[in-house]
């Protein structure tokens, strides 16, 4: 999953980007508003992490920006304003969280996970088909209540394929999900990733469609 | 010694122009009366002086030896008997002549013992007599007294009658005097009632400075008060600034210091040091959210002149909050109409909603209920009720203590309530929290200045909003 931190701290940036990427995320990283509201795929991020009190702008106007450009993808504030008029400005500007610092990685995580699952309308946070079952809190999976060993890409992977059962994921689509802008990547990455899922979870969970992509059955 | 001043300016004017009016015309009284006293009186002694020269050009010596007047005096009163006006002329040796008018008695001829005109008080036929006489010789020689008297009671009638009459006439002139010198000073004082009402109308929120048109010798004040107003409204919203500004530039420091000391704590040779890092900072940042959020009251704490229209302020709350808690139902109900707006900050109002709503929405199964309404005291009463688990009641006291929370696994701070009576306290709000059969009920109760009386108020669910 891609996330895109729009923070102008530096180190709380870094720090923050770390942390996120350690919990299986792939993490984006704008410095300022002009490098967020430039930022060419935010509509495929799975969420933005969105700073207020930005170098050259306000968060909330670009937050409105996007929200009136229709932009779907969730965002959660992290700022340092703590007042309520500040968290009920922002809500009711779009975003969908409003988180103040300094604030524990875990609590952020879980607010994070709160609001994926809130995007595919459930309220657990496990996220299940058929025997399968994965916990992105816990970053736990199982099948058929045994739990999986799966590394950190299978893991996103497995995720993806959770998140958007039935639907035809291209490599393209993978690749985005589970790297950042500027990392490395490699086309057999995904071929070689679905080929060590379907060893674990089952080879007919994942259909290849020749010239499409991948579909993971409901 | 200092003499008793009245608080009231009105009163003071009012015993100013009283003392005035009653000196004036006391004074008027006494002036006039003396004049007049003293023209009729020297009327009278010119009158009696010239009738007694008259006497005597009218009276000659008959041949008979008899004094006779050669015709009757030119004024009928001594005519009239007893009629207060006499006179009597006397020679030795012959018969006194006396006036028609003095069918009994006589005059003292002692006062007429000289050829020059002499006068004095006497007793007449009919009482004390001011009485003119003078002697002429006759034409043997002998001395003819000429005594000429009008009764001092005439005189004293002519100046009691004037006296009466001016007496009414001034009493009447000081009663319009005085209801001339209320009505001006009505009048006058009128912009300071005018005044008085605007600060009543800043006093309860319904204006956001003084408002009208006032004479020159108050314009100023009132430009300097609006002034006033509007500076320690920019001062407070300067300090609001600062004081977040101040939040704001310690609070990403203190994120890293926290993300640091979650890191260290992973860590097993120094989860020690990391913990006690994660615990300090935690402190650092409680304790920064609660001053902060006093800050902000004491800044407030000053009564600013705007009024809050309840429901307006919350509608975006609600809103927030349905983004916030998208599980649970948001419903708001006006019983109070939607008018009702109480004189007090419309941030920290909005403040304390806020986190009552919040607590509500992070405990409620499905539904949050804020109703608006008018106490039978027509204190304005706002509850924010929700469907949760509610407090046990030995703890609701300390749901409001800084840094309790109930359940770790929700979040917060644990500073909310303790911030929302902080800010409630300050806006002269009661804050409580009870039990009912659905969950815990918020009660904000604001009773001063009886707010509910004062607009048009609907029945309950006059106006109904939910998501």
């Amino acid at each position: 999953m891609r996330l895109l931190i729009v923070e102008d701290d530096p180190e709380l940036g870094r720090r923050l980007s770390e942390r996120l990427r350690a919990a299986d995320f792939a993490v984006e990283l704008a410095r300022n508003r002009s490098e967020a509201e430039d930022w060419p795929d935010v509509a495929r991020m799975a969420a933005v992490i969105l700073d207020l009190g930005l170098p050259d702008g306000s968060g909330l106007d670009l937050l409105r920006q996007w929200r009136d450009q229709r932009l779907e993808t969730p965002i959660l504030i992290l700022t340092a304003r703590g007042s309520w008029q500040d968290k009920v400005e922002g809500l009711n500007a779009g975003a969908d969280d409003f988180v103040v610092k300094p604030v524990r990685f875990e609590e952020l995580l879980a607010r994070l996970n709160a609001l994926f699952r809130r995007q595919q309308g459930t309220r657990v946070s496990t996220i299940a088909a058929g025997d399968l079952a994965l916990d992105p809190l816990a970053r736990t999976a199982t099948l058929a209540g045994a739990p999986l060993m799966l590394s950190k890409q299978e893991f996103r992977l497995l995720h993806l394929f959770l998140r958007r059962t039935g639907q035809v994921l291209s490599q393209t689509d993978i690749l985005d999900d589970l790297y950042a802008l500027g990392d490395e990547r490699e086309t057999n990455t995904v071929e070689v990733l679905i080929s060590r899922l379907r060893r674990k979870i089952g080879r007919e969970r994942i259909t290849t469609l020749r010239g499409l992509g991948y579909r993971f059955a409901r | 010694m200092r003499w008793p001043v009245p608080a009231s300016l009105r009163l003071r004017f009012l015993l100013a122009v009283s003392l005035w009016v009653m000196l004036g015309i006391v004074a008027i009284w006494f002036s006039a009366v003396g004049i007049f006293s003293k023209h009729v009186e020297q009327s009278y002694h010119e009158e009696l002086e010239v009738h007694v020269r008259e006497l005597g050009e009218l009276t000659e010596i008959a041949p008979n030896g008899a004094i006779i007047l050669t015709r009757p005096l030119s004024d009928p009163r001594y005519a009239e008997p007893l009629s207060g006006f006499y006179w009597q002329v006397t020679a030795q040796g012959r018969e006194p002549l006396r006036s028609r008018s003095m069918t009994r008695g006589s005059l003292d001829e002692s006062i007429a013992h000289s050829p020059e005109i002499l006068h004095r008080l006497e007793s007449g036929p009919t009482g004390p007599a001011i009485t003119y006489g003078y002697t002429r010789k006759g034409r043997a020689g002998e001395d003819i007294h000429f005594v000429i008297a009008t009764d001092q009671s005439e005189l004293d009638r002519l100046i009691g009658s004037f006296t009466r009459d001016l007496t009414s006439w001034l009493a009447v002139l000081t009663a319009l005097l005085l209801a001339t010198g209320f009505a001006i000073i009505s009048f006058g004082l009128k912009p300071l009632d005018r005044l008085s009402l605007a600060f009543a109308r800043l006093r309860h929120g319904e204006a956001e400075e003084l408002e009208g048109q006032y004479p020159a010798e108050i314009a100023p004040l009132s430009a300097d008060l609006n002034a006033y107003i509007h500076q320690n409204e920019a001062m407070v919203a300067r300090a609001r600034v600062q004081a977040g500004n101040l939040a704001h530039s310690l609070r990403t420091p203190l994120a890293i210091i926290m993300d640091e000391a979650e890191r260290l704590a992973t860590r097993d040779d120094c989860r020690g040091a990391g913990l006690v890092l994660l615990n300090q900072a935690g402190a650092m940042e409680q304790q920064i959210q609660y001053q902060l959020a006093r800050a902000r009251s004491a800044a407030g704490s000053k009564p600013s002149g705007r009024g809050v229209a309840l429901p307006a302020v919350a509608l975006p709350i609600l809103r927030a909050m349905e983004r916030l808690h998208p599980e649970t139902r948001f419903t708001l109900k006006t019983a109070a109409g939607e008018d009702m707006s109480l004189p007090i900050d419309p941030v920290d109002y909005a403040e304390v909603l806020s986190i009552l709503l919040d607590n509500a929405g992070k405990w409620a199964r499905h539904e949050v209920t804020l109703t608006f309404a008018c106490g039978p005291d027509g204190a304005s009463t706002v509850t924010i009720a929700d469907d949760g688990p509610g407090i046990p009641e030995g703890l609701i006291e300390r749901a409001f203590a800084v840094g309790t929370r109930f359940d770790p696994d929700v979040a917060g701070s644990g500073l909310g309530l303790a911030i929302a009576r902080d800010l409630c306290e300050t806006m002269g709000i009661e804050l409580t929290l009870r039990n009912d059969a659905e969950g815990l009920v918020a009660t904000l109760r604001y009773a001063a200045a009886n707010i509910c009386a004062k607009g048009p108020q609907g029945g309950l669910g006059s106006r109904y909003w939910t998501r």
